[in-house]
């Protein structure tokens, strides 16, 4: 029975995964990378906010934030496929002249948000906003070379 | 009396770890690093472009190489060129060169910036010469100079503000891309830190009036400072682009005080909305 049920699970997943890949259009990650860049700024924003003291600790809210900073940073610079350079995108051509500069970006920013979610476990206060100020430095490190100003 | 002594001691002590007098701190807040440093360059031997509609300008060497950057400068020749726009040989650079803001200096920040950037390593790298279209040239500017560079308003009479205003317009040169320039190249005042649509690089420069909709109106004090220091905006989004080279290289070296300065004088100008 179990071992039936292994086999649906795994059918079910072959047939699940076949028209997402073929939804798997480059120029559908803009929208969906812009929406990931919107959440890894409103939980850094709302990090910020609390770090700052500009709220009272909103439970366990930090650790929260932490941990959804450093799934969203996982592997930032799939979100930008060869192609994905057309239509309305602040992405600058600079990301696929630069490859593997533009990967160490984002992969520092990968790094980093693990520190802050590590810092975060740990407690200490003085750690955490430091590790926060560090995230915040690879996201501007990124955007300075890589991103088109569009507001 | 202990705890006076204490209160004088903590206050001695971030004067003296934030030296805003000497001729570094003058260099960070007047932002020539970005500008005269190519791409992974030497530092402060030039070579970056400037794309204008007045032509392709190649930032030159500032480094104090003999004989391709400002070794043999005096002390005076660089105040000159820094305030005046007028080179060593008596041509006049181009605004490309922000001596429309600089003019502003105090002669002894000028005189500090020029010992601290002659305390620098030399670098000899040759300049590029600018790429100008046919219907300019050199001489032209002489008379733009004399024209254009017009008396800048009084500061502030409050102290407080009155910082902010040098640090905004006389180092930071911000109006340089914040303010939109009529046909001639020349800063409008009357859309003084208001924005552009054609800033450097093709890029969308946001006004930075206290205008509630269109400007910073809306920011707290503290949000601004914040920004200046870290980069982050009030809805969790980093600045890119110049802005992040500006505060990387500048406004997040500056003091606390001198952030809270610049932040109070630009709430205190006026609110322009977008046109």
């Amino acid at each position: 029975m179990k071992k039936l049920t292994v086999l649906v699970l795994a059918l079910a997943a072959l047939i699940g995964t076949t028209p997402i890949a073929l939804a798997d259009d480059a120029e559908n990650y803009i929208k969906y990378r812009q929406a990931i860049m919107k959440a890894i700024g409103g939980h850094m924003g709302a990090t910020s906010q609390l770090l700052r003291g500009k709220v009272s600790p909103q439970g366990d809210h930090l650790a929260m934030h932490a941990s959804a900073l450093a799934a969203l940073n996982t592997n930032l610079a799939q979100l930008f496929p060869e192609g994905s350079d057309f239509g309305e995108t602040g992405a600058k051509a600079e990301i696929w002249e630069q490859w593997d500069k533009f990967e160490k970006a984002a992969n520092d920013a990968e790094t980093a948000t693990a520190k802050l979610a590590e810092a975060v476990a740990g407690g200490d206060r003085a750690k955490i906003t430091a590790a926060h100020r560090a995230v915040g430095k690879t996201c501007k490190g990124c955007h300075e070379d890589f991103r088109e100003k569009d507001d | 009396m202990k705890h006076g002594c204490t209160i004088i001691a903590l206050l001695f002590s971030a004067y003296a770890t934030a030296d805003t007098n000497n001729g570094e701190y003058v260099f960070h807040a007047a932002g020539c690093l970005a500008c005269h440093t190519v791409e992974d360059g030497e530092p402060l031997a030039g070579g970056r472009q400037f794309e204008t509609p007045f032509g392709v300008f190649y930032a030159p060497n500032i480094t104090p190489d003999n004989q391709y950057g400002i070794g043999r400068w005096t002390r005076k020749q660089f105040i000159a060129a820094l305030k005046q726009g007028v080179a060593p040989d008596g041509r006049a650079y181009f605004p490309v060169f922000p001596y429309p803001s600089y003019q502003l200096m105090r002669d002894e920040d000028a005189g500090k910036l020029y010992d601290y950037l002659m305390s620098r390593p030399a670098v000899a790298e040759p300049n590029r010469p600018h790429e100008l279209p046919w219907w300019l040239s050199t001489w032209m500017i002489k008379p733009w100079q004399w024209w254009f560079q017009d008396e800048p308003p009084a500061p502030p009479s409050d102290a407080r503000l009155a910082r902010g205003r040098y640090l905004v317009d006389a180092l930071g040169h911000c109006g340089e891309c914040h303010s939109p320039r009529n046909w001639a190249g020349v800063k409008d005042q009357a859309r003084y830190l208001g924005g552009t649509k054609e800033g450097p690089e093709g890029e969308n420069i946001p006004n930075i009036t206290p205008h509630r909709d269109d400007g910073i109106g809306k920011w707290r004090a503290d949000d601004l400072a914040y920004y200046l220091e870290i980069g982050e905006l009030p809805d969790g989004d980093y600045a890119g682009s110049l802005m992040a080279e500006v505060i990387d290289n500048s406004t997040s070296r500056l003091t606390p005080q001198d952030r809270e300065a610049m932040v109070a004088y630009l709430r205190s100008i006026d609110a322009l909305p977008d046109l």
